[in-house]
């Protein structure tokens, strides 16, 4: 629960502390999960990283980003918003029926035999994350410096991105429409309601007309508050679930696939690295005997028993001899041992159930009048799928090849060291028989080359021979792959090209429900000068969505009322030390007929100075205030609730153009500490900016500038029932 | 998941093509050839059959000479040829052999068709015997996927007789036994038999018959042939037409496409009696919403098929490839 510079540290509410990571870079927000298992994290750089709750694992990361993440906001669709229809419409995953539990990726075994232990716990944490995640329908918005919201479904799958700075803004205003557009936009709080119906962004920018440039002035640089239709989110969750479902888990299977082949192809050259240091040897001294020959023909004719040429006698028996023969012999049996495990129990079941998985996305995309508005695009669901069909093939054939080239060298090594003993007149009755006529192809085929590498490189080709190829032409009048040079390409090759058909056939509806978030209203907030324009990411504020009172009675068309709290930075507006409260922005937007909109502001007597507000609950705003240096409260603080049904909202109009800042003919209210607002309760310590307030729990945590912690329980009645402070180093 | 039957075919059709043994090849060959029919159509499947044929002798081969005489009989009963699905019927009679217990496969299959061409030629009460004995037989050897589709085609043969309150228990019963014995597919299909009884009793039932399509759909359009994804697309249409709470000029894309998608499935199937029907639905569609050109356009392609289904012309051709 407490971020220091670059740590993450996590406390159970007794303080317990359950564990501490560095990532290594500035975390800049940091949010919790709808179902409390993960914590997301948004560094400076624009990485989100996931980690889980109860190690500290990291799950997931990201990168959206360019610059800096400021704010993370994790919604979840209420249960209460499904109907019945939906529920009929509920789909599900078939994978799980099928096929065992979906591969993990391989790691190098042996390596560090400790470590495995909790490296497994990793990767059960990891397939229980994304088994959980799929349950219920959540979206993790995430907003950076520049002014992009990026949208992730389960906080993995990316859905949308949208740049602020390039979203036109129509404004409804006398009946006369004008376009607005925000620029060098910072986003400084993004909240998404829980019916993932609208989304509240405060950002603070320059607005510019785009109808008329020449109306812009100094005033238009200001903190902004807007709001974004995201119904889609709404309208189509149940599709974008079973999509994002399904894709989420195949980029899962895409990573794995990835990490098998290039575990493979490290292991695989390690082992040939091996082989051929040993038998480079052998040309050196081939022609350091002043011989023409190569080293193929000389163990042709070591074969055939013509003769013992003195050079490949030296190699064998000096510069080989039994031990290092032995040795290759067992570093490439377990390359290929390695090889054939990761075959069959990463690469061939992570192929497969990757298939299965698009074929079923592929069904889905069918089902045009659904699928298609959030871009699943058919044709490209059928070029993935032809696609991955080409991998297994290429998997298949990979396997096999892997074969043949392992036997053929068992064989080629076995003959070697008969050869040796021989020459050593040593016994040979310990050595296996072999195959003279394989030991002949290895010498043809395999001395020079190297098929299994071939296969895991991307810029090979591969010459077939024109039987397979004619039968391959034959096999799609079948129904077999129409692109017949697929057997050309290597293994890793499909692979990549599997990747980027699957970058593609994603990216569509990213695109598509990227295009399809609009901004739906506007409402300037208050200016800021130039000077504090750096430091206006830092102000208080806070935005929340609380179910509407009156519409309780009709639970499946509830509507949300929207509150943004924030703190009028001194100087602003010619005001000083006041907050602000404005709810049913978003009412406001999307009906014009009724003037909903309404807040108040609040003056915060001179002596204090509020340091962080919060919402909390329906209709209440914590507010966290501390003593000024130079009144006699020095040093004291109140941590205030207050009841905002208490206070009197007054509408005020949006006439748009005229006034930029409406907010000045909104009502002030003194705000008196010991009056009936709400409760008040001191803490005898200066206080610093990070208040968090759970709801579902009813506690505040505070800092001091102390470094203490504390927590509250908020609704409880008595003054002093602080829970427990806990210092920290 | 038929994509992956198809592929795992290929796999071995393309990888182990020098190392398996002629009887296994063809039988990969067979499998291609069946999705051939049910997803590309026939004209392909008929195609590659000959091909195949070539490579393996068919007199030898067993099961590319069943394949034909199952795609000649899938076909005449699409076409409406039915004295030449008889005809093949009968062939299937002779080919199991004659002592009771032995080839069982063969002749369920048998008279599984030979229930469907009766259905096909509208003698009901002899298709429901035939099927009623199937079912016996097929609960006696435990072929449990049989039995399902034994039960779904009862449920069938109620509706087209128009029974449809007769049909219901046959369609609960054979979505019950698919669901135990994972059979999604089959389970998709009987879910959409079940939608279309509903529907039979009447429009205030088309709701509840909407949702069973929605349930069915995503299985359908993803591993069911042409014919089902058509049939599934025929019902959606109807469910919307029916649906009084519908109205086709708000909403004339929701019956419009899954229609025009039918068509052309039903196109490369040459399925005479189902592309009618949706040409019938065009054209009404088309009537409501008042555009008479192209509701004249549908009505001629309707008559077209109709009158294919009624006089079949060319027979002979029904049996050449």
């Amino acid at each position: 629960m407490v971020t220091d510079d670059s740590k993450v540290l996590l406390h159970r509410f007794n303080w317990q502390r359950l564990w501490t990571i560095s990532p290594g870079k500035c975390i800049t927000s940091i949010c919790w999960s709808p179902d409390g298992k993960i914590v997301a994290l948004g560094t400076e750089d624009g990485f989100v990283l996931l980690h889980d709750v109860e190690n500290g694992k990291m799950l997931r990361s990201i990168k959206s980003h360019d610059v800096a993440i400021i704010c993370l906001n994790w919604a979840e669709d209420e249960p209460l918003s499904r109907t019945d229809k939906e529920d009929l419409l509920s789909y599900e995953d078939r994978t799980t029926r099928f096929f065992p539990p979906a591969p993990v990726m391989p790691r190098i075994g042996g390596l560090n035999s400790g470590d495995t232990g909790l490296a497994d716990e990793n990767e059960e944490a990891i397939q229980a994350f994304s088994s959980a995640s799929c349950q219920r329908f959540n979206i993790l918005c995430t907003g950076d410096k520049d002014g992009c919201i990026c949208f992730s479904i389960f906080g993995i799958f990316p859905i949308g991105k949208i740049n602020i700075n390039k979203v036109p803004i129509h404004v409804q205003s006398s009946g006369k429409r004008t376009s607005y557009r925000l620029q060098d936009v910072s986003i400084s709080k993004v909240s998404l309601s829980r019916n993932l119906h609208q989304l509240v962004l405060l950002c603070s920018g320059k607005l510019i007309n785009t109808d008329n440039l020449s109306l812009s002035n100094d005033l238009s640089v200001g903190v902004h508050c807007l709001h974004l239709d995201t119904s889609i989110f709404s309208n189509r969750k149940n599709e974008l679930h079973q999509v994002s479902q399904q894709a989420s888990s195949i980029q899962d299977l895409v990573e794995v696939v990835r990490a098998s082949i290039s575990m493979m192809s490290k292991q695989w050259s390690n082992a040939m690295n091996l082989f051929h240091e040993k038998f480079s040897a052998l040309p050196s001294l081939l022609t350091a005997h002043g011989m023409e020959s190569s080293s193929e023909d000389e163990f042709m004719s070591l074969l055939f028993g013509t003769h013992t040429s003195p050079a490949l006698h030296q190699f064998l028996v000096s510069s080989l001899g039994e031990a290092g023969l032995k040795r290759i012999a067992k570093t490439i049996e377990s390359a290929g041992r390695e090889l054939r495990i990761v075959v069959s129990e990463h690469l061939q079941p992570a192929v497969e159930i990757i298939s299965f998985r698009l074929a079923e996305l592929r069904g889905l995309a069918r089902w045009r009048s659904r699928f298609q508005n959030i871009g699943l695009d058919e044709k490209l669901m059928d070029g993935v799928t032809e696609r991955v069909g080409m991998l297994v093939v290429q998997v298949e054939r990979f396997s096999r090849v892997a074969a043949t080239v392992l036997y053929l060298f068992q064989n080629f090594l076995s003959w070697v060291l008969k050869c040796v003993k021989i020459l050593l007149s040593e016994p040979t009755d310990q050595v296996p028989s072999t195959n003279s006529e394989l030991v002949v192809i290895f010498l043809k085929f395999l001395l020079d080359k190297d098929p299994i590498k071939q296969l895991l490189e991307t810029d090979q080709i591969f010459e077939w021979d024109i039987d397979t190829a004619k039968h391959v032409e034959h096999l799609v009048v079948f129904g077999g792959f129409t692109d017949t040079k697929f057997l050309e390409r290597s293994l890793a090759k499909q692979f990549s090209e599997l990747e980027e058909s699957l970058k593609e056939a994603f990216l569509m509806p990213f695109t598509t429900v990227s295009s399809q978030i609009h901004c739906q209203g506007l409402l300037p907030l208050y200016p800021v000068t130039s000077s504090d324009a750096l430091s206006s990411t830092s102000t208080p504020a806070s935005i929340a969505f609380y179910k509407d009172k009156d519409s309780q009675h009709n639970a499946s068309s509830y509507s949300s009322t929207d509150y943004i709290c924030f703190k009028i930075p001194d100087g602003s507006l010619n005001l000083r030390n006041f907050v602000a409260v404005i709810k049913d922005f978003c009412n406001s937007c999307s009906t014009s007929n009724t003037p909903s909109l309404s807040g108040f502001l609040l003056h915060i007597p001179v002596e204090y100075e509020c340091v962080d507000l919060s919402l909390y609950k329906d209709n209440q705003v914590v507010l966290l205030l501390s003593g000024k240096s130079s009144s006699e409260n020095a040093g004291r603080s109140w941590m205030v609730m207050l009841q905002t049904e208490n206070l009197s909202f007054s509408q005020f109009s949006r006439t748009f153009p005229a006034n930029y800042y409406n907010l000045q003919e909104l009502e002030a209210l003194e705000l008196q500490l010991d009056t009936d607002y709400g409760k008040v309760r001191s803490v005898p310590h200066p206080l610093s900016t990070p208040l968090a307030v759970s709801a579902s729990r009813g506690v505040a945590c505070i800092f001091s500038s102390r470094r203490h912690a504390l927590v509250y329980i908020l609704d409880e009645d008595e003054d002093e029932d602080e829970d427990e402070g806990s210092e920290m180093e | 998941s038929a994509p992956m039957v198809r592929m795992n075919t290929l796999v071995y059709a393309t990888c182990f093509a020098d190392a398996a043994s002629s009887s296994e090849l063809s039988l990969a060959y067979v499998k291609l050839i069946e999705q051939l029919a049910v997803f590309k159509g026939y004209s392909a499947a008929f195609c590659a059959l000959k091909l195949a044929e070539e490579k393996f002798p068919s007199s030898t081969n067993s099961q590319i000479h069943l394949l034909k005489m199952q795609l000649l009989h899938e076909r005449a009963l699409h076409r409406g040829h039915l004295r030449i699905a008889q005809q093949i019927c009968d062939e299937f009679g002779v080919l199991s052999s004659s002592v009771s217990g032995v080839d069982i496969e063969l002749k369920t299959e048998a008279s599984l068709r030979r229930a469907r061409t009766l259905l096909a030629a509208k003698q009901f009460s002899q298709a429901a015997a035939v099927a009623n004995s199937l079912f016996t037989t097929c609960y006696k050897y435990n072929m449990q996927v049989e039995n399902a589709s034994v039960l779904l085609l009862l449920a069938e043969i109620h509706r087209k007789s128009d029974n449809a309150v007769l049909g219901l228990p046959y369609a609960l019963a054979s979505q019950s036994f698919c669901k135990s014995f994972n059979l999604d597919l089959l389970e998709a299909s009987a879910t959409l038999t079940l939608a279309e009884l509903w529907l039979a009793l009447g429009s205030n039932h088309a709701k509840r018959a909407l949702s069973l399509v929605y349930q069915s759909l995503p299985m359908i359009l993803g591993h069911g042939g042409l014919e089902l994804r058509a049939r599934s697309q025929i019902v959606l249409a109807k469910c919307h037409l029916t649906d009084p709470e519908f109205s086709v000029s708000e909403d004339p894309c929701a019956v419009l496409d899954p229609l025009n998608q039918a068509a052309e499935d039903l196109q490369v199937l040459e399925y005479h009696e189902m592309a009618a029907e949706v040409y019938y639905l065009k054209a009404m569609t088309y009537n409501h919403l008042g555009k008479e050109y192209e509701r004249e356009e549908a009505a001629a392609r309707f008559k077209e098929h109709v009158t294919a289904l009624e006089n079949p012309r060319d027979e002979e051709d029904s049996l050449v490839y």
